[in-house]
């Protein structure tokens, strides 16, 4: 292999003197970096909870996912206090990850000359450390992209979502924390630096910053206006994810994401799947539907008897993964009572199956759920008698779970005794 | 240690030392595990490792060539060198009505329609519509800027400025 000479780059991009934008430096990416910095954690730790929250441990709850891998971290139970807490990290998850995207490009604008860093590889440490950016780039590209085609319903990748994103994210965290711990020293002492000092001592002082261009352009724009415009990228897609978090009279600022419409009425709030998408006929959520309790013993239950029990009320949400929720007034009979009804008392988790056999046709809620109570299966909201869309003739409904583990449509509900 | 000797205070991990190497490698080991995940599917690997290629090849060397070429090519009009042409005030909101575009492309372009339709209920549309009163909202706004400020220097063209620059 011919010896690449250091001080002679091939023509084109290798060559410093390519990269002519006056923005470009040291203080650029470090302000940028200190804002992903603070915000890709959170969407971190909130994609990891999320994770936590599906309880993926329990039942079939995993959908095909092993979770025996280092890196399934399943770590505790999921608390169902406070009861919006699901709808806090998932609605800070998809707002604070969209709203750092903007930064993202920003900062990957910042550095490109160093893709095209001359020779390419110093040496096998280099080399390792170029292969560790790689994944960081295309990790959080490929994270970001999901992502956001996840919360639009364009399901253009052939993969399974929630595989690809949650290994995605630890390639991406891997390759994060190594950039953290190479760039922190960078990081603090270019941002210590006053801005002044570094003036006097780039031009000429021998010592030119890797970032700062040798051959610098005419000054297009600011410094400062640039960043004014990244944030304010931040906050137009910041608000666009709080707003379907929030709800209520924020919603409609959602106006570019599917979740910033409802329809009328006091039913109008959102659904994640229609009893239409489900293909459940209205046959089977007719007169004759019962639900199974199965624990001791086999309990079933039609509309009627269930109507018949004690019934409560509580405003509870639901909380999407795609990051929208919204709070109702939910009335139904206590998951508990329909556990002491089929014989199974003490701590218990439940296993609801839907009408519906789609991937989210059922799902397990831990003793935590259970033991709540504030957690139902539900037969009115909002005062009136659920609609088809909403689960009727009965749904489940408990405190900081994922939405889609509020099964509807309610057909059997195994509860098993286990040791809390 | 080899790891103490490496830290300094202020100046973080040494490029090339020990713990740089130690640091690379843990991240890759991290990286290395999740890949054994995504490998629960089989069949989704290539093209999850397509789609992550994908997105490093099609930002680095095409995105990001594109509208630097595209942002030179406006500079470069003949219009926008004359001198006192406002382009900063174009430039800003064209790149945020750009950015609202591709980040709610699937929505604009209609491509998660039906999806969302069946999860919904809703058959919502007009994002496109949505998307051009915004984006001219955000033009309308600088231009309000601008012309605040172009008024504000023509009525006090001599006043001085607030904050005087400090002693040289």
């Amino acid at each position: 292999m011919p010896r690449l000479d250091p001080a002679a780059p091939p023509p084109g991009p290798f060559r410093p003197g390519f990269w002519r934008s006056p923005l470009r430096g040291p203080r650029l990416t470090a302000i940028l970096g200190l804002v992903l910095l603070i915000g890709l954690p959170v969407v971190i730790i909130t994609g990891l909870l999320s994770n936590d929250a599906y309880q993926p441990g329990l039942g079939g709850n995993a959908l095909g996912r092993s979770v025996g891998a280092p890196l399934d971290l399943y770590l505790f139970g999921w608390p169902t206090h406070p009861a919006w807490l699901y709808a806090l990290s998932q609605g800070l998850h998809v707002s604070v990850g969209l709203a750092v995207f903007p930064v993202l490009l920003a900062k990957l604008w910042s550095v490109i000359p160093r893709l095209f860093e001359w020779p390419p590889v110093r040496g096998p440490v280099h080399a390792l450390e170029r292969l560790s950016l790689a994944l960081l780039v295309g990790g959080a590209l490929f994270e970001f992209v999901t992502g956001i085609f996840n919360v639009q319903y364009w399901y253009v990748f052939s993969f399974r979502f929630v595989q690809a994103h949650y290994y995605g994210a630890w390639v991406f965290t891997g390759a994060f924390l190594t950039h953290v711990a190479l760039k922190l020293g960078t990081l603090r002492s270019t941002l210590r630096t006053r801005s002044e000092v570094a003036a006097l001592a780039a031009p000429g002082a021998g010592s030119r910053a890797l970032l700062d261009s040798p051959n610098p352009g005419p000054v297009t724009i600011s410094r400062r206006a640039m960043l004014g415009t990244v944030g304010a990228g931040s906050l137009l897609l910041g608000v666009q994810g709080a707003a379907q978090a929030i709800g209520g009279p924020l919603r409609p600022l959602a106006f570019l994401l599917p979740r910033g419409s409802t329809r009328p009425g006091r039913l109008g709030f959102p659904v994640n799947r229609t009893v239409a998408g489900a293909g459940i006929s209205a046959r089977s959520i007719g007169p004759d539907w019962r639900v199974t309790l199965i624990g001791a013993r086999r309990v079933s239950l039609s509309r009627e008897r269930l109507l018949a029990l004690p019934q409560h009320t509580y405003d509870l949400p639901i909380a999407c993964v795609e990051g929208w929720s919204t709070t109702q007034r939910w009335s139904g009979v206590r998951l508990r009572d329909l556990a002491a009804l089929c014989g199974v008392g003490g701590p218990a988790e439940v296993t609801s199956q839907s009408l519906d056999h789609g991937t989210y046709g059922h799902a397990t809620l831990g003793h935590e759920q259970v033991a709540d109570e504030r957690s139902l299966l539900a037969l009115h909201v909002n005062g009136v008698a659920l609609s088809p869309d909403h689960g009727f003739p009965a749904r489940v409904i408990s405190p900081a779970v994922p939405g889609v583990h509020c099964t509807k449509w309610v057909s059997t509900m195994t509860f098993r005794p286990v040791t809390a | 240690m080899g790891l103490d000797h490496d830290l300094q205070a202020g100046d973080g991990v040494k490029p090339g030392g020990r713990a740089a190497a130690a640091a690379i490698l843990v991240g890759l080991a991290i990286a290395a595990a999740a890949v054994v995940g995504w490998f629960q599917r089989p069949r989704d690997v290539v093209t999850v490792l397509l789609w992550f290629a994908g997105a490093i090849v099609l930002h680095d060397l095409v995105v990001l060539p594109l509208y630097s070429l595209l942002d030179r090519v406006v500079l470069g009009a003949r219009r926008v060198r004359e001198a006192g042409f406002p382009i900063v005030y174009v430039r800003i909101p064209a790149v945020l009505s750009a950015l609202l575009l591709i980040v709610f492309s699937p929505g604009i372009l209609g491509l998660g329609a039906a999806t969302a339709r069946g999860a919904s209920g809703i058959a919502e549309h007009g994002y496109g519509v949505r998307w051009l009163v915004a984006s001219g909202v955000i033009f309308a706004l600088s231009g309000l800027v601008y012309a605040l400020r172009t008024l504000s220097a023509r009525s006090a063209p001599a006043a001085p400025r607030r904050r005087a620059a400090g002693p040289a």
